[in-house]
C-alpha cells in the first residue's frame, strides 16, 4: 500500500519535503519511521530519544489527526494515507 | 471607538475627513471598518510575534487591544521586537508598547496589562474579549489560553515561531480542534534562535487571520495548519482534525456541543 510523508522544518535537514512510500498491509507507524530511517541517515537520533521513545518536539499526524490520540507506534497505516512529520515551533 | 472611519458618515462632520484606512475601507467597506474599530482583542505576549501583531492591528484601525506581557524590554529582544527602541531597555514591554502603538494610532484604546498568564489570571484577561492573538513563547502559557478561550468560546489565533520556521492556525471552539488536539504535549527545543523576519511572516499572518475574523472576509485557516518554511522559502497548510480524546475540548464532530468541560 502506498504512503505519502510529508516533512517539516527541521526533518528537512535530514529528509526530503515529501516521499511517498510503499508498505506492506498491516504496517504500522513504526514499520513507517523505521522504513525511513533506513533510508535517511540522522532521522532516528532526530526522532527518538531512547528506542520506541519519541522526542517530545516529534508530532506525527496521520490523515491530520495526532497519533497520540490513535495508538501511537502502534498506529495501523492505510493505503492513502497522508502522514505528517511536524516539529511545532514553540517561541514567539 | 475609533471615529476616523465614520466621519464620512455623521450628519455633522465635526472633523475634516480622514484617510487612514482609505486604502483598506475597499477590502471589507466601512462595515468591516467599523467592527475592526469595535473589537476588542487580547494579545498574549509582547513579544517578536506580539510585536507584529500589534503593529498591523493598530494600523488597520481595531479598536481595543489588550496587551499582556510581564517581561521588560532587554537589548537581545531588539532583533524581533519592533514594538521597542534601544531607550526603552529595561522598561516594562506592555508599557513601551503602549508608546510605540499610540504613536502610529492614537485612536487605539490599549489596555497594558504587566502580569503573568497563568490559570489565577487568564480568566481576567479573556473577559469581555471577542478575539485572543497567541504571541506567547511557550507551550505551558499556551495551554492555559487553549483552555480558558474553550471555556469562554473565544477563537485563538495559535502562531509560534522557531529559526526561520513557524506555524500559524485559528482555533475555533467547537468547528476545529483545539491546540492540544494537534500538540498534545509540551515541544522542547535545545536551540532557541530567532530572527525578526520569522516573527514578522507568522505576526502578519495572525493578524491578518484577526482581520478577516473581525470583518467576516475571506476564508479563515480553520481545520488547516499552516507551516511556514523560510528557509526554502516554502509554505504548505495541512489538515488537522479534532481528536475526541483530547483532555481539553474532548469534542466529537458528531456531537459538536459534547465537549467534556461543559458536561
Amino acid at each position: 500500500m502506498k504512503i505519502t510523508v510529508k516533512a517539516f522544518a527541521t526533518f528537512r535537514e535530514v529528509m526530503d519535503m515529501q516521499v511517498e512510500l510503499e508498505l506492506p498491509a498491516g504496517a504500522t507507524v513504526r514499520t513507517l519511521l523505521s522504513e525511513l530511517a533506513a533510508r535517511y541517515t540522522g532521522l532516528d537520533t532526530l526522532m527518538f530519544s531512547a528506542p520506541d521513545t519519541l522526542r517530545d518536539f516529534v508530532n506525527i499526524l496521520k490523515n491530520g489527526r495526532n497519533i497520540h490520540f490513535l495508538a501511537g507506534l502502534d498506529t495501523p497505516l492505510d493505503g492513502g494515507d497522508m502522514i505528517a512529520l511536524f516539529p511545532p515551533a514553540a517561541g514567539g | 471607538m475609533n471615529r476616523q472611519a465614520f466621519e464620512e458618515d455623521s450628519p455633522l462632520p465635526a472633523y475634516p475627513p480622514d484617510s487612514r484606512f482609505l486604502r483598506q475601507i475597499p477590502l471589507f467597506g466601512k462595515e468591516g471598518q467599523k467592527k475592526l474599530a469595535d473589537a476588542r482583542i487580547l494579545l498574549a505576549g509582547a513579544g517578536g510575534l506580539g510585536s507584529a501583531i500589534a503593529t498591523y492591528l493598530s494600523a488597520a484601525g481595531v479598536g481595543y487591544i489588550r496587551i499582556v506581557d510581564e517581561d521588560v524590554v532587554e537589548r537581545s529582544n531588539l532583533n524581533r521586537q519592533i514594538l521597542y527602541h534601544e531607550q526603552d531597555i529595561g522598561v516594562c514591554k506592555v508599557e513601551a508598547a503602549e508608546k510605540t502603538i499610540h504613536a502610529l494610532n492614537s485612536d487605539v484604546e490599549v489596555d497594558a496589562v504587566c502580569r503573568h498568564i497563568d490559570e489565577k489570571s487568564v480568566n481576567d484577561l479573556v473577559s469581555g474579549m471577542d478575539l485572543i492573538l497567541d504571541g506567547m513563547d511557550n507551550f505551558t502559557a499556551r495551554y492555559v489560553l487553549n483552555r480558558a478561550c474553550l471555556d469562554a468560546k473565544i477563537p485563538f489565533i495559535h502562531g509560534a515561531v522557531n529559526g526561520f520556521y513557524g506555524q500559524v492556525t485559528t482555533l475555533v471552539p467547537g468547528v476545529t480542534p483545539c491546540l492540544r488536539c494537534i500538540v498534545p504535549t509540551t515541544p522542547t527545543w535545545e536551540k532557541n534562535a530567532i530572527i525578526g523576519v520569522t516573527c514578522g511572516a507568522i505576526g502578519s499572518i495572525e493578524a491578518s487571520e484577526a482581520v478577516k475574523y473581525l470583518t467576516g472576509t475571506g476564508k479563515l485557516l480553520e481545520n488547516r495548519l499552516l507551516l511556514w518554511d523560510g528557509l526554502r522559502g516554502e509554505c504548505e497548510s495541512i489538515k488537522i482534525v479534532n481528536s475526541p480524546d483530547c483532555n481539553d475540548c474532548g469534542f466529537s464532530e458528531d456531537e459538536p456541543d459534547s465537549r467534556r468541560s461543559s458536561q
